[in-house]
């Protein structure tokens, strides 16, 4: 299979003071190169949306604070290869303070 | 105790605030604890789980005597004196003694109590190429974890998600800092009589270094603004055969962890674009297996002059390597580090053998990252800065190597957080609390709050796309110094204009606000950098880890001297120190900087 040089990141959004509900993005991430689910997030914040939360610190599988769900799956963003679109979410959407950021991280 | 304050959300009071809670931060708390003063630790992210400390390989060294006292074989030809030889000879001389003095004799009590606490340790051994037995290796993950356990063992209070902003100054004296809770935006005024930083070094100011995602200087900075005085920050240690490609593998170094370990050291070729093998260039008689510093300014050279990977590194070679023998060295590591080590590290683990697997069919690319900082704080050898109350410990702190990171930074981490634990309470036991200037909380919080208020400017995002520039451009491992003239003055422009420029403009929340706190850590990361770049301008000489091209040679009839900043109503000042000297006098003359680093590791070859 060829890969692809973007994928598209459909993103779980959620600010619990101002959102009724959660609601879901979608962003278009250029693959440069093997990504992690991290790299994506990172690219999205710094190219395409600032206010996404997210943690990110040591990048290298160390601290696990990065701990989401990608297609359903639990997974540390930083050690997870995406070659295809993905769903990224919370671990617990009832903790979310915002976005993919939960309490007890 | 939680006040109410009408500047700030919340106020707390504590005798010691200790910032940073890991390697430098957790052992001075922990330290602090038996005095029985009121301690309050304060960590950017989650104890255990932020900082340097938990990424380190990790080893630690003592000496030889030292080490068999411990328990471990040790190696009896050895001694304190002959350890503190090769600190400060390796050092090319710019250490300060008396620190060395403290880090050789603090050694063995900080493996002791990282021991006592249960740190697990893999083996004794020579981490570094010393040519005496001197390391001790465990991981960062267990180092972390033994002090955290203790922590919360003894109950010791830690603030976590929460980042320092600022010192509060009354009298000539601490009196107390303003900090920001991550997650909720809260701004805190902290009222203490005495204060640690440990707050590491600023590697995230470079697009490519090894450090976490925290690490942006913030000590050293706010210590700066505060009037303090730094050293040495033209001494960064960039750590040669770091991943460099692809990007879910930049920064780690795993291969150059390895590469000091047999059998890899006998069958690693680091090759360029064309193929060849360059360290017969620059190092032909011990080519790989060559210094640290030799090896990264020998492949950076390579790079500048045009021979470099697609992606500014050189080539990682195992391809004369038999196939079945790397397939064995999977095999074999895979199982030792497993079920003997029971390490469950990822880099171990997962991408080591997965990089050793692509190395049958390709070369990898690594280069030079950013790696450790040499300068910070100026402190003395008890870890006392020049203001009352105020201590550092750690990588935030300077003076300590010279010009080379000679051992183990693992073991600088315990020994100056040790000596602030044992040295702050005795200060802070014989002070009050000082009155709190509301005037400078008020500018503090004026000036961190004006990104969030401004609609329209610089978006941190920006800043930090050109604050990268500069740094992968002028401050890398090579120095020039037309282009050092030229980072001078962009950053200070970015620290005039664009700083007082920036705007939040995705969300005007501060909870869990990226833009907002990256505004933050941007004036400290740019103020690190500009620290730096001053420093690396002004040394017109190349010594250990220090590299211009412009002055290739170590001059020590010039150059023994110790660069120390600070700042003056606003604008940087800058004398010279010679270094601190106890035992061993400082040589004299003029040699290449190869050859400088050849004469001060002469004696490294074990027998």
């Amino acid at each position: 299979m060829e890969k692809k040089d973007s994928i598209n990141v459909k993103c779980f959004r959620f600010d619990p003071k101002k959102n009724e509900k959660p609601y879901y993005d979608t962003f278009e991430v250029p693959l440069n190169g093997t990504m992690s689910v991290q790299d994506c997030l990172t690219y999205i914040r710094e190219n395409l949306d600032p206010s996404l939360a997210f943690f990110i610190n040591c990048r290298l599988g160390f601290c696990k604070r990065c701990l989401v769900k990608v297609n359903g799956k639990s997974c540390l963003a930083c050690l997870t290869e995406v070659e295809e679109d993905f769903l990224i979410e919370p671990v617990l959407k009832n903790k979310v303070i915002r976005d993919l950021w939960i309490k007890d991280l | 105790m939680v006040e109410v304050n009408k500047l700030c959300d919340r106020e707390i009071k504590t005798d010691l605030l200790i910032v940073g809670s890991e390697g430098a931060g957790g052992h001075a708390a922990i330290e602090a604890y038996k005095s029985g003063i009121n301690i309050l630790v304060v960590t950017k992210g989650k104890i255990g789980k932020c900082g340097a400390s938990q990424m380190a390989g990790a080893d630690f060294n003592v000496d030889g005597l030292a080490g068999k006292e411990l328990g471990f074989k040790g190696d009896k030809r050895d001694s304190p004196e002959l350890f503190f030889e090769t600190l400060v000879r390796e050092g090319l001389y710019l250490g300060n003694q008396k620190m060395v003095e403290k880090y050789v004799e603090y050694a063995p009590k900080v493996m002791k109590d990282l021991m006592d606490w249960g740190m697990r340790i893999f083996r004794y051994d020579s981490a570094h190429s010393e040519e005496m037995a001197r390391g001790i290796l465990s991981s960062g993950l267990l180092w972390v974890g033994a002090i955290r356990k203790k922590i919360k063992e003894l109950k010791i209070p830690v603030l976590e998600d929460t980042m320092l902003i600022d010192l509060l100054i009354s009298d000539g004296r601490i009196a107390g800092a303003v900090a920001v809770d991550i997650t909720s935006g809260e701004t805190i005024l902290i009222k203490c009589k005495g204060l640690i930083l440990a707050t590491g070094g600023w590697h995230r100011a470079y697009p490519f270094n090894t450090g976490p995602e925290d690490l942006t200087g913030d000590g050293i900075a706010i210590a700066y603004r505060a009037g303090l005085e730094v050293v040495s920050m033209e001494m960064v240690q960039f750590c040669p055969m770091t991943l460099v490609w692809p990007p879910k593998d930049r920064g780690s170094i795993i291969l150059y962890m390895i590469s000091e370990a047999d059998p890899f050291n006998k069958v690693i070729r680091l090759l360029n674009s064309e193929g060849e093998r360059f360290m017969e260039k620059y190092d032909p008689e011990n080519l790989e297996q060559s210094t640290k510093e030799i090896v990264s300014i020998a492949s950076e050279l390579e790079i500048e002059e045009g021979r470099g990977s697609p992606h500014d590194g050189i080539y990682f070679s195992l391809k004369e390597v038999r196939k079945s023998f790397i397939d064995m060295i999977i095999k074999v590591g895979t199982h030792q580090i497993k079920n003997e080590m029971k390490d469950s590290r990822y880099e171990l683990l997962t991408l080591l053998p997965e990089l050793l697997e692509k190395s049958k069919t390709e070369d990898i690319e690594v280069g030079n990252a950013s790696h450790y900082m040499g300068g910070g704080i100026k402190v003395n050898e008890k870890t006392e800065t020049s203001l009352p109350g105020l201590f550092a410990a750690g990588e935030c702190s300077g003076g300590l190597w010279g010009a080379v990171r000679v051992a183990s930074a693992c073991t600088e981490a315990g020994v100056q957080g040790k000596i602030s634990g044992e040295i702050a309470p005795n200060y802070v036991k014989n002070v009050e609390h000082a009155q709190i200037n509301m005037k400078q909380v008020e500018e503090i919080l004026e000036r961190i709050n004006k990104p969030l208020i401004r609609s329209e400017g610089i978006s941190p995002n920006d800043l930090q796309k050109k604050m990268h520039e500069v740094s992968g451009k002028a401050l890398g491992l090579i120095k020039h110094n037309s282009l050092l003239e030229e980072a001078v003055k962009n950053l200070n422009l970015l620290l005039e204009d664009d700083i007082e420029r920036l705007c939040v403009t995705s969300t005007k929340s501060r909870q869990l606000n990226y833009e907002w706190l990256r505004s933050i850590e941007l004036r400290n990361m740019l103020t690190c950098l500009f620290l730096s770049a001053s420093a690396s301008l002004i040394r017109k000489e190349s010594r250990g880890e220090f590299y211009h091209k412009d002055y290739s040679f170590t001059d020590h009839d010039n150059w023994l001297k110790i660069i120390v900043m600070r700042c003056i109503d606003g604008d940087l000042d800058v004398k010279f120190e010679k270094p601190v000297v106890t035992k061993i006098s400082l040589p004299k003359g003029k040699l290449t900087s190869q050859e400088a680093i050849r004469v001060a590791t002469a004696s490294l070859k074990r027998e």
